[in-house]
């Protein structure tokens, strides 16, 4: 008996020792770059979250060969997370000082909470302001955190089969908020596809709401009091935006589904396969301009936020997306050589094409025939930031469980205003 | 005769029910994974019609599938034979042997299996990292080890405890030392819970992506079911890629229960009798 636990014991500490080696070998044994050791100086650790499709593996692809141009010796180690644990684990792994050297963040709430455990980077991208748009939502408290790789807006798009089919002129989108009340209604009354794409009810379609409309709702003064700060959550135009959300439902606006916890947004694909007439999709990234123009080519309609209140400004809502921030101060010359890397002219142009992405650098012209790309960048000049993106963590998050409650009736307008209201602190 | 029959189709109607519902999510999973992008997004729930298996040949190569299932192998087998065989010998020990602090130990660890590891994962990530063993095999190991033993040392003393002490005994004055009782009498006697435990551990251990993320950083060393989870973007694309790599990742699993779900069966309905 004692040869067989003795046989059993040396055999695991054999497959633990060979597990060893092999670990150690072959992850350099060390944690990300931020950790305690801070990493080593020939590597650099960068965390994003994976966007599995050509084109964007052939912009990493650029954007390495750009950084090792500059630095040959260095080794990039790009780590793809996946997105729904991705802020979890970032936070984990720097307070167990374990975090990369660099990782990819959404502009606005997402940086901006996390400004502290970031190495301001304002004078070493100076040189480099002129070039981009969209900083706003990599600054904080005065410094710059990162630079903006993608312009991320929230453009309405509509098909305008489905409008034709609906008796509605596909070239006259809806203008005023009755207007588009009553499109919606002759939508659905006349064909079998719902009014707006609303997909899963995982809590993001309130924040598109807010943002996709903010700037026919909100007076120019307003808007702009919200996007610094001052916000408001019982006054009349901010209850007018969670009493339309209900309402919009209550009209049978949107897909029927049940609210849910999974992150799943697939009202880009009920708008894609013409089961709806109108989304608030994406300017980059997935659910943009190209990627519904593959499905729905001439038929892709672009249109402007709705009048809703007199006296508002209309805006194409659109900023800074995604851009890395730097994590360890030891390679902060690294980190911005490579934040540099991700800005540079003509890796972005491939990509604009490529990818379907509005790019950040100015310089660049989207050579594109597809008419709402170029209605968009028409629109770019009087844009305003995203209205949501500017909301703390913590208020974002309640912001989407009280939309799912808006569209179940669970809460009433007066009660999730006060708790938003609440939340701000 | 004729009530039997009736009687009969009162059980087999709603349990076949029960069992499609069960399945349908595999089927539904399968349709998918055999749809074209563009044939998932213009019609999601018919049947597929063009079985586009490169999506599988798609997810394996983006996902470094081959490394990962090595990867994932060596974890799994390593921490189910470690939890094991620890869990076994604590079980035994709680359960028959008298010691001072025996019930305080399994006090102890049952307190354990109520403590989610959210709440203890970054001092646990940061220990880890103090020790060098961030982004190596036996990090991750310990760390499975560590989170699913308490459970399976509690599974394994409930079910040792229903073996009478008469049969140990016996054993004891038949010449068997401490060890001799264990191997020759527990152990086979616990093989139904074992192997019930191996399978739920393997299962855990399969299936785990905090831990694995957290513990391995690096990409070459990652496990099979982060190397797909990391398939999806912000926004979920390619949806039918996504589930041709979830299918993949949970082929083993189905084949492993298939072979072993009788033993899995029994030792889950033995263990539960008694506490």
């Amino acid at each position: 008996m004692k040869r067989m636990i003795n046989s059993a014991a040396l055999g695991l500490a054999a497959a633990l020792t060979l597990t060893a080696c092999g670990g150690a070998s072959a992850g350099g044994g060390t944690g990300g770059g931020s950790g305690t050791d801070g990493g080593t100086a020939d590597k650099l650790v960068v965390w994003n979250w994976g966007a599995a499709d050509d084109a964007a593996a052939a912009f990493q692809e650029d954007v390495i060969a750009t950084f090792n141009e500059q630095n040959p010796d260095v080794e990039v180690e790009v780590v793809s997370q996946p997105f729904d644990q991705y802020y979890t684990l970032l936070g984990s792994a720097i307070e167990a000082g374990t975090g990369p050297d660099v990782a990819l963040f959404n502009g606005g709430t997402q940086l901006k909470s996390r400004a502290g455990s970031l190495v301001p980077v304002t004078d070493e991208l100076a040189d480099i302001t002129g070039d981009l748009a969209g900083w706003p939502a990599f600054q904080a408290d005065g410094e710059t955190y990162s630079a903006p790789m993608f312009l991320q807006g929230f453009p309405i798009y509509y098909n305008k089969a489905i409008f034709e089919a609906a008796g509605l002129d596909p070239e006259a989108p809806p203008t005023t908020w009755e207007e588009l009340g009553a499109a919606c209604d002759t939508i659905t009354s006349s064909t079998d596809v719902s009014c707006f794409a609303l997909g899963n009810k995982e809590g993001l379609g309130i924040e598109f709401f807010l943002s996709g409309f903010g700037s026919g709702i909100f007076t120019a003064e307003e808007y702009d009091a919200w996007i610094d700060g001052e916000r408001d959550w019982t006054s009349e135009h901010a209850r007018q935006v969670l009493t339309m959300w209900s309402e919009s439902s209550a009209d049978g606006w949107y897909n029927e589904g049940a609210n849910s916890t999974a992150m799943f947004n697939d009202s880009f694909d009920i708008f894609s396969g013409a089961k709806a007439a109108m989304v608030i999709g994406l300017s980059s990234g997935i659910a943009h301009w190209k990627q519904f123009d593959e499905f729905l080519g001439d038929d892709l309609g672009f249109m402007m936020p709705v009048t809703t209140n007199e006296g508002t400004t209309l805006a194409l809502p659109i900023e800074g997306g995604i851009g890395y921030g730097v994590l360890n101060e030891d390679k902060k010359d690294l980190a911005v050589d490579w934040i540099k890397a991700t800005v540079e002219r003509d890796a972005q142009a491939d990509y604009a094409l490529a990818g379907g992405q509005i790019v950040s650098n100015t310089t660049v012209e989207l050579d594109t025939d597809i008419a709402s790309a170029q209605a968009i960048i028409t629109e770019l000049p009087g844009s305003k930031p995203l209205l949501h993106t500017s909301l703390s963590g913590d208020t974002l998050d309640l912001l989407h469980r009280l939309g799912q409650q808006l569209l179940v009736g669970e809460v009433t307008v007066d009660e999730a205003a006060a708790q938003l209201q609440a939340s701000e602190g | 005769m004729r009530s039997t029959g009736v009687a009969r189709w009162l059980i087999a109607v709603p349990m076949a029910i029960l069992a499609l519902a069960t399945i349908y999510p595999m089927l539904y999973t399968l349709n998918i994974a055999l749809k074209t992008r563009y044939d998932y997004v213009i019609d999601r729930g018919g049947l597929t019609t063009t079985f586009a298996f490169q999506n599988f040949v798609d997810a394996w190569t983006q996902a470094n599938m081959g490394r990962y299932y090595l990867n994932s192998i060596l974890v799994t087998v390593v921490s189910v034979l470690l939890i094991l065989l620890i869990a076994s010998m604590a079980g035994f020990a709680l359960s028959h042997l008298t010691f001072r602090g025996s019930r305080a130990a399994f006090l102890l660890i049952l307190a354990a299996m109520m403590i989610p590891f959210q709440v203890i994962m970054v001092p646990f990530i940061k220990t880890l990292s103090d020790f060098s063993m961030i982004n190596t095999y036996p990090g991750l190991i310990i760390a499975y080890v560590s989170q699913f033993l308490p459970f399976t040392i509690y599974f394994m003393t409930a079910y040792f405890a229903r073996i009478p002490k008469e049969i140990t005994e016996a054993a004891r004055v038949d010449g068997n030392n401490i060890y001799g009782v264990f191997g020759r009498i527990m152990l086979p006697l616990g093989r139904p819970a074992l192997l019930s435990m191996g399978i739920l551990n393997a299962l855990f251990c399969w299936n785990d992506i905090l831990i694995s993320l957290l513990v391995m950083q690096s990409p070459s060393q990652r496990t099979l079911m982060v190397g797909v989870s990391a398939l999806r973007g912000q926004y979920p694309d390619n949806v039918p890629t996504y589930l041709s790599g979830v299918l993949l990742v949970v082929l083993p699993l189905i084949v492993v229960y298939l072979i072993f779900q009788r033993q899995i069966t029994a030792g889950v309905t033995a263990g539960a009798t008694k506490g």
